[in-house]
């Protein structure tokens, strides 16, 4: 009898443990996109159209051509290369100095890797504020089309770099020195050794880190906008402007077609498997 | 130098330290062609540093390594004609099974001569063909048994399956040596003593010589050629493993492999030995008169009589059944003796004790230098051999001073108490004297032994709680008198007593 009523009771579970996330969740991110979907595909009226998918793509009346030509798909293009370039060139920055880091016989890594992430506590706009300022002293400021992309790249660069570095370093670190070791046993010269051990293995942190890096620079728009005088725009500008000029179904077809995209590239770097993904983000270093 | 070409590996006078730690002492020996060969040793004997430094991941800090004679010590690993099976196997996770045994065809260049063009002859280097590098692989699986496994992925694999792949990955390649680094260490009990034999079948088939690292014994005793016995970073002994278990060089070779009882004896002349206070008859001589020994008896060796009968007499404290055989404690005055038999006595039973000539070894007394377990006392003396000693406690730490209250400081600055710290001392032979006026040594004790070396005395004082110095003096001394030992300060040599298993 005992028993029964010992089973009766409600008691503490650790899964209990998951409602306030769980909670966190609902309210901060499932609801608003949900938000975003019903604005997508309805009117003021609240009735279903696809009224906005028309407008975006046809924006000039003359079809899909005219789209290509839309200034809608110049931002989008402007923004992707500005993302794509800042991602190739932080990888570029962020793997040696990952990988001197992991591999330099240092005891204290740590303080040496901090050197990168020390800057991350200065507000971000203060920083890109100091950065505009080297700018105009530099002459570069807002002089023309191009150098208003450059410097909106080396802004994109200077922001993110952390965030490429950190799961870099953490990946190779882990590499367990014994597969080098094997690798050169078995006949490999240093130069072959990494190339097919240690950068293999530390795809998982550059994976990690190209999305990182990608996504928010397409949106990260305070970048854009102080470094350029608002002259380039980027997709998240792009939102901004709808959502301000109160164009909020326009606006909301343009933010589920950017995450559309942010799935398309977390799904191509490998994301979405979890074995490989975990603890590369750098957590154990937070 | 005729014999040098059936040595395959030869190291001369080898020596490794990690940050001016010594792990490696001078270690000369040689390896023939074809051979099992074992590093047997307890955890930071230095034997894994050695493989690693026949396969190249560890430079020796002086002398050489030496590969049909040619000097190879500084090459790098992929230079050298050895392959390696690791601890934990170092699979590389993001290949199978074929890419990981494939790993190293794929990397070698097969020289051949062609004609170019214009007509000259010229040397290339040439990939092996895809179907040559998987015919390889496929005959290599075959070795270890793993036929078919080739699409696999490294996590699917269980650990023995992990640890043939591994060996497959190695002996693929061809090499003229296998290292195998404790390969069989993750394994259950069971698989273990399966790889055991396979290995042993492997070597016999391929005809390449191995060099194995292991702690096991057992493990190093059913499968080895030659057994390299290492403690503290020096060889201790080498021979067969039948060499090994019945004539042990020394009482650390003696402890380490199989069970044993060691005493100290004396050998009052060839043919007999005094210990446990009674004299035995046994094989070994050569011996001068009256020196001190060792002696080792394998409990396997001492046989249970009834009480009269025995040239010991004691009382059983223990028997534990160990599945083969029992393991019998026996109590003979203040000596305990280790007994396996198939029969067990009772515990409490009176028994008599008794060992055959062929059944005792006795080894010489290591006696370069004095060797003592100490603790550093409150007056930065030392105190061991029953008796306490001025010291330079600085030499514990390089760098330090003392300061005005008797604190160590060492190089860094930090402030060191160490009473209460155990210490290791070492005092040469040569840096004790002997004293008539008690209150002038560290220690007191009684001289109960001397013998006339041609340039000196050595004597063997003896102190109360049954410690023994031995030092040697050009003054002649009587037996039994009473005399005190004076050290200075600066010839004791301290080391820090290091946790077991602290340094690898």
């Amino acid at each position: 009898m005992t028993n029964t009523k010992a089973k009766a009771k409600p008691h503490f579970s650790r899964k209990l443990l998951a409602i306030p996330y769980g909670l966190f969740l609902a309210i901060f991110v499932v609801i608003p996109l949900l938000i975003i979907f019903y604005y997508a595909f309805t009117n003021d009226e609240g009735k279903f159209t696809l009224e906005y998918v028309k407008v975006f793509f046809n924006e000039s009346g003359e079809g899909v051509i005219g789209f290509f030509k839309s200034y809608n798909f110049k931002t989008i293009m402007q923004s992707l290369f500005i993302s794509l370039v800042s991602t190739v060139i932080c990888l570029l920055i962020a793997y040696p100095v990952a990988y001197i880091i992991a591999r330099c016989k240092l005891k204290n890594k740590s303080a040496l890797l901090l050197l990168f992430i020390v800057p991350m506590w200065v507000n971000f706009v203060l920083r890109i504020n100091a950065l505009k300022e080297l700018f105009v002293f530099l002459g570069t400021y807002n002089k023309s089309n191009a150098w208003n992309i450059v410097n909106t790249i080396i802004g994109m660069v200077y922001d993110f770099l952390p965030f490429m570095i950190l799961p870099i370093y953490t990946t190779i670190i882990k590499i367990d020195k014994s597969y080098l070791e094997a690798a050169r046993d078995l006949g490999s010269t240093g130069a072959q050794a990494f190339v097919k051990i240690t950068l293999p293995l530390s795809k998982a942190g550059i994976a990690s880190g190209v999305s990182m890096v990608f996504l928010p620079s397409m949106t990260n728009y305070v970048v854009s906008n102080y470094l350029t005088f608002r002259n380039v725009k980027i997709v998240g500008k792009l939102i901004d402007d709808y959502f301000m000029g109160d164009l909020w179904h326009d606006g909301s077809f343009i933010a589920l077609l950017l995450l559309l995209f942010m799935f398309l590239v977390t799904w191509l770097t490998g994301g979405f498997k979890a074995d490989e993904q975990t603890e590369t983000r750098g957590t154990s270093l937070w | 130098m005729q014999n040098n070409t059936k040595h395959i590996i030869e190291l001369i006078d080898v020596c490794k330290e990690f940050d001016g730690v010594s792990v490696v002492e001078n270690i000369n020996f040689y390896v023939r062609k074809g051979e099992f060969i074992t590093f047997l040793g307890p955890s930071g004997c230095g034997k894994t540093t050695t493989l690693r430094m026949i396969a190249g991941f560890e430079m020796p800090t002086s002398g050489k390594i030496l590969f049909n004679g040619e000097d190879i010590s500084a090459l790098p690993p992929n230079r050298r004609p050895v392959n390696t099976v690791f601890q934990k196997y170092a699979l590389f996770p993001h290949l199978n099974v074929f890419e990981n045994v494939a790993f190293g065809l794929k990397l070698k260049r097969v020289e051949t001569t062609c004609i170019s063009k214009d007509g000259k002859e010229k040397i290339k280097y040439k990939k092996l063909p895809k179907e040559v590098i998987a015919e390889k692989v496929r005959k290599a699986l075959e070795i270890v048994d793993l036929t078919g496994f080739e699409k696999r992925s490294i996590s699917t694999l269980s650990g023995g399956q992990q640890q043939r792949i591994a060996i497959a990955r190695a002996i693929v390649n061809e090499p003229e040596i296998l290292l195998l680094d404790e390969p069989l260490g993750a394994l259950d009990l069971k698989m273990r003593k399966e790889m055991q034999l396979e290995l042993k079948a492997m070597h016999k088939r391929l005809g390449i010589t191995f060099i194995y690292v292991t702690h096991d014994q057992e493990e190093a005793l059913t499968m080895s050629d030659t057994i390299v016995v290492m403690a503290d970073g020096a060889i201790q002994q080498i021979g067969t493993p039948e060499m090994i278990y019945n004539e042990p060089k020394n009482t650390f070779v003696a402890d380490f492999i199989g069970e044993s009882n060691i005493f100290s004896g004396v050998m009052p002349k060839d043919g007999q030995v005094r210990f446990c206070g009674k004299a035995f008859e046994c094989l070994d001589g050569g011996f001068e008169k009256d020196e001190p020994v060792d002696v080792v008896v394998r409990p396997e060796d001492v046989k249970i009589t009834p009480p009269d009968d025995g040239m010991l007499k004691g009382k059983v404290t223990s028997v534990i059944f160990k599945g083969i055989h029992y393991q019998i404690l026996v109590q003979c005055g203040r000596y305990e003796i280790e007994i396996q038999s198939t029969v067990a006595p009772d515990v409490g039973d009176r028994v008599g004790l008794t060992v055959a000539p062929d059944g005792i070894h006795v080894m010489k007394k290591k006696f370069r230098v004095n060797k003592f377990s100490g603790v550093i006392t409150k007056r930065n003396t030392v105190e061991f051999g029953d008796g306490e000693f001025e010291c330079d406690v600085t030499q514990l730490y390089p760098g330090s001073h003392l300061d005005e209250e008797g604190y160590l400081i060492t190089a860094k600055g930090e402030k060191l108490d160490l009473t209460d710290t155990e210490v290791n001392v070492e005092v040469g032979l040569h840096d004790i004297t002997m004293s008539d006026n008690l209150e002038d040594g560290g220690a007191q004790g009684h001289i109960i032994s001397l013998i006339y070396k041609s340039e000196y005395y050595r004597y063997i004082v003896r102190t109360e709680n049954e410690e023994d110095y031995v030092l040697a003096c050009e003054d002649l001394w009587n037996e039994n008198d009473l005399v005190s030992l004076i050290i200075p300060p600066d010839k004791i040599r301290l080391t820090l007593k290091v946790a077991e298993g602290g340094k690898q």
